[in-house]
């Protein structure tokens, strides 16, 4: 396979590599968008191969920016017809609307070169709209310059692909899905879809305001977004309790990091695709991704992610999960139909569609229901923050008491009848409730407790109250996020310095005690060395001696005896 | 941590309740409340030391001394209301005539007030026979209680309330809790632990009589005015029955016990040594 080289190539250059900027798209959760794409495909930007390998399409042609990339890409795909490698600026592609698909789930950030005359966000998408045919479909991601992941982010160097900056002040830029809606309509490419994406999770307009759903969606963001961010950079503060925040005040699709829209005739995808969590999602990468450990495929979507971006966030997490106990089937719902790893209907194995079902059920593509509700650590916050402690016993009990003990808190969904539904696969029960701890600790909440504040000590406590004797020194260690957060370093450092003034207080307050003791034990030795010196006590000194020197004597005939 | 904890055998009952031996609890890590307060739970002559837990007995208390700066407190609930979970009440209790507890002072402290003035109140209210129960100080002073005997009382005292490791006494609550439930009524001439206890034990409580006060008594967080504010509906020769409960489980936090495994792992306290151990054993009245 040869590439074409278009012109305004970068002979120096890679996307897919991740390292001059943000990993290229490749999160699982676009694999069902791209299941029914059909006829004539471009594929524009830098996309993981693993992305590229769930298009059905006979002809596609892929279009990237690095002389490194395209090669790479001939390789990869040197054994699969109908594919044709363009190399070069976007403005160079032949404007002739050829495509029956056109493919930019990067975003138009990344589509002209250096090379390249400068050309507005919008005029880039007019370029690419002109190589689209008269009933194309479009499938196209835009960043939200004020998402989440920028909301959370520390300032950092500019990478190399930012010669020029996205700019939110740049007039021509939607800032947000109406505007893309309007600018797209007018452009006669109607939004069919479109859905806030999040690292493992596309969430559509319908999913995201069911209230009910707001316990599964934030568990699902929860277990996918923390990760989003390995390896580790600093950032302002834990997105995944900003994050629930988010869904919690219906701001998860104002906040998310990027939007896809889906626009043109044809499929209008589910209301939303999540990347599940355990085993079954790592089976369906393995069987996704055809290239081998360390190819470029393997690594572009585990690829770091760069600034901005939060697109590798639900791979790592599988593998994460996929380290803990194994799938136990925590309960009759959505934990299991995550984990079998196979998805009913003509689905992406490793991925889950939601839609309704004919009652109006949210539903798996398997058709087994959604949990409704909120999480048990939603609720049992809430608890804690009335100081319910009755209702904290009585939430914490029933997990511990049944299926679901092993799933942390955080993956568990609460139903309005109060039965509990695991949405990830179950580890140890001690180590959901040291996943609690750290939570409460971690997040700020350790006021909530007695001093030590301390995760084990925690955990025992929580044990207890479910009415389980825990020794601390049985508590198991747990894996955490090594991401350092501003925010939960200040929690941690205030935290600290409390616990040391509270301890000097007490060091004080024992220092005095022993004292007083110490004064007590000089009084009370003093009195008796007096009362030994009275006939009384010399009496009683010599009957003790007598009978010690009897016990002797017994003990030695005793021992005669014996021998 | 604090000697008060072994106050009125308190710590003995709670060791009971964890399976440990309640002739000897073990050092309790916190400062365990040990008596009704208006105030942050602590008694007043107690120092606050960061860090220290205090285990206390109502949510109430909880916010109050929350509002104070105290942020370490934990509700636990009253021993007392761990004592009758462990000794529940039953219908065949024979119940008969008031117990009656004047208003005492504490170690070192005296009670001012007209006694005198105070049996005739009772006997104007009370139409069955009387039981009076007075604070140790006042038992071992002869002439009083020959007064209240004069008066045709029966005169008891529950123990002592202990202090500083010495003189404590396991079984306070024991005879307190077993006199509760001999009586029909329970009564004082000011609101305080015995009356919510008794409300707890089943009885019908009454707070009326002249309240007396202790020589240079301070009204520490709004002292006897608050309380005949606040709890109003628990003045009076005759009250609400139902709500004295309620406000009883209320202020002894009732609702609120906590398993053995929590207490333990809050206390500080270790697992109880063999499984026999683990069952609630019985305890000495002493």
């Amino acid at each position: 396979m040869t590439v074409q080289l278009i012109g305004g190539e970068m002979s120096v250059w890679s996307d897919l590599d991740g390292t001059h900027g943000p990993a290229p798209a490749g999160d699982p959760s676009l694999l069902p968008l791209l299941k029914s794409i059909t006829g004539r495909t471009l594929v524009a930007g830098p996309h993981a191969p693993t992305l590229i390998d769930a298009i059905p399409a006979p002809e596609i042609t892929l279009l990237v920016r690095g002389v490194t990339d395209a090669e790479l890409l001939a390789a990869r795909f040197a054994s699969r017809p109908g594919v044709t490698i363009c190399c070069g600026s976007l403005e160079k592609l032949a404007t002739i609307p050829a495509y029956d698909t056109v493919v930019a789930l990067d975003g138009l950030d990344r589509l002209l070169t250096t090379e390249a005359a400068e050309l507005t966000w919008d005029e880039t998408l007019t370029r690419l709209l002109a190589a689209r045919s008269p009933r194309g479909r479009l499938l196209l991601r835009l960043e939200n310059l004020f998402g989440i992941h920028r909301l959370v982010a520390l300032p950092t160097a500019p990478t190399d692909t930012e010669w020029v900056t996205a700019d939110d002040r740049d007039p021509s830029r939607p800032l947000g899905p109406d505007a893309m809606r309007a600018r797209l309509a007018a452009a006669g490419v109607p939004v069919a879809r479109d859905y806030a994406a999040y690292p493992g999770a596309l969430l559509g307009g319908g999913v995201l305001s069911d209230p009910a759903l707001g316990g599964f969606l934030e568990a699902t963001l929860a277990r996918s977004v923390p990760e989003q961010s390995a390896p580790a950079q600093p950032q302002l503060t834990d997105p995944a309790r900003l994050v629930a925040g988010a869904v919690r005040h219906r701001l998860a699709d104002d906040l998310a990091p990027s939007w896809i829209f889906l626009a043109g005739p044809g499929s209008t995808g589910p209301e939303a695709s999540i990347a599940a969590a355990g085993p079954g999602s790592l089976g369906a990468r393995a069987s996704i991704g055809s290239a081998g450990p360390g190819s470029l495929g393997a690594r572009a979507s585990i690829g770091s992610a760069g600034p901005g971006s939060l697109g590798a966030g639900a791979s790592t997490a599988a593998s994460r999960s996929a380290g803990a106990e194994g799938p136990i089937a925590a309960s009759a719902s959505a934990a299991s139909a995550a984990s079998a790893g196979t998805a009913a209907g003509g689905g992406v194995a490793g991925v889950d569609e939601i839609h309704r079902d004919g009652g109006g059920r949210w539903v798996r593509g398997d058709g087994v229901p959604v949990p409704l509700g909120r999480t048990l650590e939603g609720l049992l916050l809430a608890a804690c923050q009335r100081r319910a402690l009755p209702d904290v016993r009585e939430l914490l009990g029933a997990w511990q008491a049944g299926p679901v003990a092993g799933v942390p808190a955080t993956q568990v969904v609460v139903d309005a009848e109060g039965n509990f539904h695991g949405v990830a696969s179950a580890g140890k029960p001690l180590e959901a409730l040291r996943h609690l701890a750290a939570s409460m600790i971690g997040g700020g909440y350790a006021h909530l407790w007695p001093s030590p504040a301390d995760e084990v000590q925690l955990t025992a406590l929580l044990a207890g109250m479910t009415g389980r004797e825990v020794d601390p020194s049985d508590v198991p260690a747990i894996t955490q996020s090594t991401v350092e957060s501003v925010r939960e370093l200040t929690i941690a450092r205030d935290r600290l310095t409390e616990e040391l003034a509270d301890a000097r207080a007490k060091h004080e307050f024992y220092e005095r005690q022993i004292a007083n003791r110490d004064h007590e034990l000089k009084r009370l030795r003093q009195m008796n060395a007096i009362l030994s010196a009275t006939t009384a006590g010399k009496a009683a000194n010599t009957l003790v001696d007598g009978l010690k020197a009897g016990r002797r004597a017994v003990r030695a005939v005793v021992r005669r005896t014996r021998d | 941590v604090h000697h008060a904890n072994h106050y009125y055998g308190h710590s003995h009952v709670l060791a009971r309740y964890c399976g440990l031996d309640d002739t000897d609890p073990p050092r309790l890590r916190g400062y365990l409340q040990h008596g009704w307060n208006i105030g942050d739970g602590l008694a007043p002559d107690h120092e606050y030391t960061p860090g220290v837990p205090s285990f206390l007995w109502s949510e109430r208390t909880r916010r109050r001394a929350w509002s104070l700066g105290h942020r370490q407190g934990y509700v636990v609930g009253a021993p007392f209301a761990y004592l009758l979970t462990m000794q529940p009440l039953s219908d065949s209790d024979q119940r008969e005539g008031t117990i009656w507890y004047p208003f005492h002072g504490w170690e070192g402290q005296h009670v001012v007030g007209d006694h005198d003035g105070l049996m005739a109140s009772m006997r104007d209210v009370e139409d069955g026979p009387v039981t009076v129960c007075l604070y140790w100080q006042e038992f071992r002073n002869a002439k009083l209680r020959q007064r209240y005997e004069d008066a045709g009382f029966r005169v008891i005292c529950h123990g002592y309330r202990g202090g500083w490791w010495k003189d404590l006494d396991p079984g306070f609550l024991y005879r307190q809790l077993a006199e509760l439930r001999k009586h029909r009524r329970v009564a004082s001439n000011r609101l305080c632990s015995a009356v919510f206890y008794g409300a707890l034990a089943g009885c019908e409580p009454a707070v009326y009589g002249d309240p007396m006060h202790l020589e240079n008594e301070k009204a520490a967080f709004g002292g006897q005015p608050r309380i005949l504010r606040e709890w109003a509906a628990l003045h009076g020769p005759y009250v609400n029955r139902d709500l004295a409960l309620e406000l009883a489980v209320d202020e002894l936090g009732a609702d609120r016990l906590l398993a053995p495994a929590e207490l333990r792992r809050l206390l500080g306290w270790p697992m109880p040594k063999r499984v026999d151990d683990a069952e609630l054993t019985g305890v000495l009245i002493r």
